[in-house]
């Protein structure tokens, strides 16, 4: 009687911890099927993570704006409201420290310095992890340099689904091509 | 040891030293101890075995193997976690032994981590390893409660430890109360576990490893300056030394008490610490404290008044032991220095050589060479540390050194001769 109980608890528990993970898949999968797709100009760099393997920090380009509200705490929300620019990147619309009723796309960013006298807000975006295969995270990193001192302008950017706030980071490119790849391409003596 | 005892049981009973019934007795004992004892090796394996499994798999998924389809990397990070269910599930239906529980457990402890581990790994999903160490520990907790199992608990602890370095310490500074949490969440375990299974070993790593993990990340907890910070670490050491006087703990081995052995070494060295005279010279800014300096300290107090009180009802306060009182000494130390630095400091100092005296005592009286030797440790290092603040000439020095010497020589030389005059007259009995 005592073991089926025991039993019955450790099915309900089996299947809360199922449904972490798979929570997880689902909802970062329905914003990449149905959400809409930006591209955060960005700059790479390697750490590595003891569990899940070595990844890029991104740190992005769209790191500030322009604000009217004053009162700002460090380390708090902030609602960035997106729209593109003319060169089809990701640019602010508007910012805020609670939601506004818009149909524009957001994601939620943490602050981390208001500048009183020009009235501009630094935010941190939340997608600022790309996992990458082991050997290829520092390779990236001296690609991306590579590649920028090359060309004139920024050319690496992440791109990024939006959709009800939620945001997942699908890949990063330099050149349009995907990071992973441009390593495999730098690397092949071709 | 029990083979070579067992070999000489039939020139015994050709002597007639034992009858054939005694070592029949003898023999059997042996054969139940040995099957205990392979029985707990089995355990010992079979968690290894499963530690390393998974973490191995673990560090396959963190590889990143990026030539495969998002599809087949997401069935795979479920692959381990469903693996481990269906064996904790088999060795719970089938009341399988508890080396397939503790084994099992462990399996699955890790298919939980590597699971979220790689599907945030897929989808890149922002969040720390903060985050990621809470979940994954917080969904294996009730696995501790149904399986039963110290060898979870223990990792329990490692890894909220883990956690509250990362929040206290090194990815950010602030106070790791889910910490908190998670260790309340093992004690009704932990309680458990005291009341029922004293002579496992498990126990004796919980004893050790709780007092530890609070020893390591409460500095987390506190925010204060250099002078009080010594007295919340008095109190704190105190504290788990008095925990470790408690009726259920004090019964035990000093090597199984980890409460009683860290609290007091950590009272002694911040004690040695606070003696240095440049402590206590203007290090009194009010305007530093926190609110930790004061919640904190009064915290401590209390539970340790609390424990006190529960021993005298238990009647487990005696014979008395000045370590248990340190921190009222110390208390009342700490407010006469505030007011007569000089005082305070000569005050310090006597109570360490109080408590160098006193665990010399304990030494002999229970003729314990280990409780002997730290006594004069402590002695020894009051001695050496007050060299450094004091003008003293080179020749008084050397002669203090000389008769700390010839007091360790003589007290351990007369506590062997005290040994076996004891053991002789016994043997004569």
């Amino acid at each position: 009687m005592k073991t089926i109980y025991l039993f019955i608890l450790f099915v309900v528990l089996a299947l809360i911890q199922l449904s972490v993970p798979a929570t997880m898949v689902f909802n970062n999968q329905s914003v990449l099927n149905s959400g809409t797709a930006y591209k955060f100009k960005t700059r790479p760099i390697d750490p590595t993570d003891p569990f899940r393997g070595k990844y890029i920090t991104l740190s992005f380009d769209m790191n500030k704006a322009k604000t009217t509200d004053t009162i700002w705490e460090n380390n708090s929300d902030i609602y960035v409201y997106l729209k593109t620019d003319s060169l089809g990147y990701a640019a602010v619309k508007t910012v805020s420290p609670f939601k506004i009723n818009t149909d524009d796309d957001f994601v939620i960013a943490q602050t981390y310095g208001y500048y009183q006298k020009s009235n501009i807000i630094k935010f941190m975006l939340p997608f600022k992890r790309f996992y990458m295969e082991e050997s290829k995270a520092y390779p990236a990193e001296v690609a991306y340099r590579k590649a920028s001192r090359q060309a004139l302008v920024n050319n690496t950017y992440a791109l990024v689904y939006v959709k009800n706030g939620y945001s997942v980071l699908e890949d990063v490119f330099i050149n349009d091509v995907p990071i992973g790849t441009y390593v495999d391409l730098q690397k092949s003596p071709d | 040891m029990s083979t070579k005892f067992v070999n000489t049981l039939p020139e015994l009973i050709q002597n007639q030293i034992i009858s054939k019934d005694t070592a029949l007795r003898i023999e059997r004992y042996f054969e139940s101890k040995e099957a205990n004892t392979s029985n707990k090796l089995f355990v010992v394996f079979g968690v290894l075995g499963s530690l390393l499994i998974g973490s191995g798999i673990i560090l396959l998924f963190a590889h990143n193997w990026d030539y495969l389809p998002k599809m087949i990397k997401t069935v795979l990070a479920f692959i381990p976690l469903v693996i481990g269910q269906l064996l904790v599930g088999f060795s719970i239906f089938k009341k399988k032994s508890q080396i397939w529980k503790e084994a099992s457990g462990v399996f699955l402890f890790f298919g939980v981590g590597a699971a979220i581990a790689l599907i945030g790994q897929i989808y890149n999903v922002p969040g720390s390893l903060k985050g990621y160490l809470l979940t994954w520990i917080a969904l294996c907790l009730p696995l501790v409660y149904l399986l039963k199992s110290k060898v979870l608990a223990i990792l329990h602890l490692v890894f909220a430890t883990y956690y509250a370095c990362l929040v206290g310490y090194f990815e950010s500074a602030q106070i790791p109360w889910m910490y908190l949490v998670m260790l309340v969440g093992l004690l009704p375990f932990y309680y458990n576990v005291i009341k029922n299974e004293v002579a496992s070993n498990g126990f004796s790593l919980l004893n050790w490893l709780f007092p530890l993990s609070l020893t390591i990340t409460f500095g987390a907890f506190i925010e204060v300056s250099s002078s009080i910070l010594y007295l919340i670490y008095i109190l704190f050491f105190g504290l788990l030394y008095n925990i470790g006087q408690l009726p259920y703990l004090k019964i035990l081995k000093l090597r199984q008490n980890g409460y009683l052995a860290m609290g007091s070494f950590g009272v002694v060295v911040t004690l040695l610490l606070a003696s240095f005279y440049r402590y206590w010279s203007g290090d009194f800014n009010y305007e530093y404290y926190k609110v930790s300096s004061f919640y904190v300290p009064i915290l401590l107090i209390i539970l340790t008044v609390v424990i006190l009180v529960y021993s005298y009802i238990k009647d487990s306060l005696k014979p008395f032991n000045l370590f248990r009182y340190v921190f009222v000494l110390y208390l009342i130390i700490f407010i006469v220095n505030s007011y007569y630095a000089t005082v305070g400091l000569v005050l310090i100092n006597f109570l360490i050589l109080g408590l160098g005296i006193a665990t010399v005592k304990v030494g002999v009286d229970k003729s314990h060479f280990g409780i002997l030797n730290y006594g004069l440790l402590i002695i020894t290092a009051l001695i050496s540390f007050r060299f450094f603040d004091t003008d003293m000439s080179f020749v008084i020095r050397g002669l203090l050194f000389i008769t700390i010497g010839v007091g360790f020589f003589s007290t351990n030389y007369f506590m062997l001769k005290k040994q076996k005059s004891n053991h002789n007259k016994s043997l004569n009995n």
